[in-house]
């Protein structure tokens, strides 16, 4: 299956990922803004992948955590950090999920 | 559980019926628990290496940001985001899904990020190699971003499937293993019971007997 790749976030996130060929391309600008395209872009069977840079993770993370939990395979939903790196432990979501099922302590960072 | 117990009817086809409930809990409870050890090797497995994964995507990434910083400062901020309207977007992922036991799990088959200059769609004589290189570092980072992508989701997956098949692992060995047990334990009980009764019954039944033979 042919698939499509999303980037949301900064200026230079999308820029970057432009450059690279990704077709679906968002500058986070507003809340309510992002949340409709994300949302679009999660029911568009043409993405394959979604990339999210930490910062508009972390700042829609209420609406977004709903979302994620009840999505299908695909698209896959991936957090990135953004022009500076940032990509706090706090979003890791994967790390506490590995906590609660597995029980150990495992560093993804 | 009193509540259950009180409904059923001591009777042997009842204790039969439950004692083969039982059997088939049990199995279903085994299977189940070997379900949960090979998805939790396949989970810790998975886990260790988005570690090494991530180190490697997100290097590429950052990597990749400060190019394109040299490049916004060489070229311009508006040219090098003239240069990425410019470009072809038209990237595609080879997408299929396969199966970690009965999870479907999405897995990447390939993905063709690298391009040459001239394939990627602006104009060479506007861009600067620095644009060339900012590019190129771009589209390895989302090829390896592609891999921990299929990982982590894979990851997810397996974690929600785990946690399911905990919570059926717990019910059927906290909540309905002990209730068939205990229903089994008092229908035991209560046939023993009668067997006891029958038998003082017939002990009297037969004095009886004996005892007006004996007078007569």
């Amino acid at each position: 299956m042919k698939c499509k790749i999303a980037a949301v976030g900064d200026l230079e996130t999308i820029t970057g990922f432009g450059l690279a060929g990704v077709t679906h391309l968002h500058l986070h600008r507003e809340r309510a803004e992002t949340l409709e395209k994300i949302k679009a872009l999660l029911s568009d069977p043409e993405v394959g992948l979604i990339l999210l840079t930490a910062r508009v993770k972390e700042e829609l993370s209420e609406e977004l955590g709903e979302l994620l939990k009840f999505k299908g395979p695909l698209p896959m939903v991936l957090t990135i950090p953004d022009k500076e790196g940032y990509y706090p432990p706090a979003v890791d979501e994967l790390e506490r999920l590995v906590r609660r099922t597995a029980g150990v302590e495992v560093v993804l960072g | 559980m009193t509540k259950a117990v009180a409904t059923i009817s001591p009777t042997r086809m009842e204790l039969i019926r439950l004692r083969r409930r039982i059997e088939l809990a049990q199995k279903g409870h085994d299977l189940l628990e070997q379900k949960m050890d090979a998805l939790m090797m396949e989970f810790l497995g998975l886990a260790r290496r988005i570690r090494v994964k991530r180190k490697e995507a997100f290097g590429k990434l950052l990597e990749a940001h400060r190019k394109l910083l040299r490049c916004m400062a060489w070229m311009g901020t508006a040219e090098t985001i003239q240069a990425s309207l410019e470009t072809a977007r038209e990237l595609e992922l080879e997408v299929s899904s396969r199966s970690i036991m009965g999870v479907r799990v999405p897995m990447v088959e390939e993905v063709r990020a690298r391009r040459k200059p001239t394939e990627r769609g602006y104009s060479l004589h506007t861009g600067s190699a620095l644009l060339d290189e900012a590019a190129l570092q771009f589209e390895e980072t989302l090829s390896a971003l592609c891999g921990l992508a299929e990982m982590e989701e894979a990851v997810r997956r397996i974690g929600r499937e785990l946690e399911r098949t905990r919570r059926r692992v717990n019910a059927l060995e906290y909540v309905l293993l002990p209730r068939l047990k205990s229903m089994v334990a008092f229908i035991a009980f209560r046939l023993d019971e009668m067997e006891r009764d029958n038998f003082a019954r017939l002990k009297r039944i037969k004095a009886m007997l004996e005892g007006r033979e004996w007078r007569k």
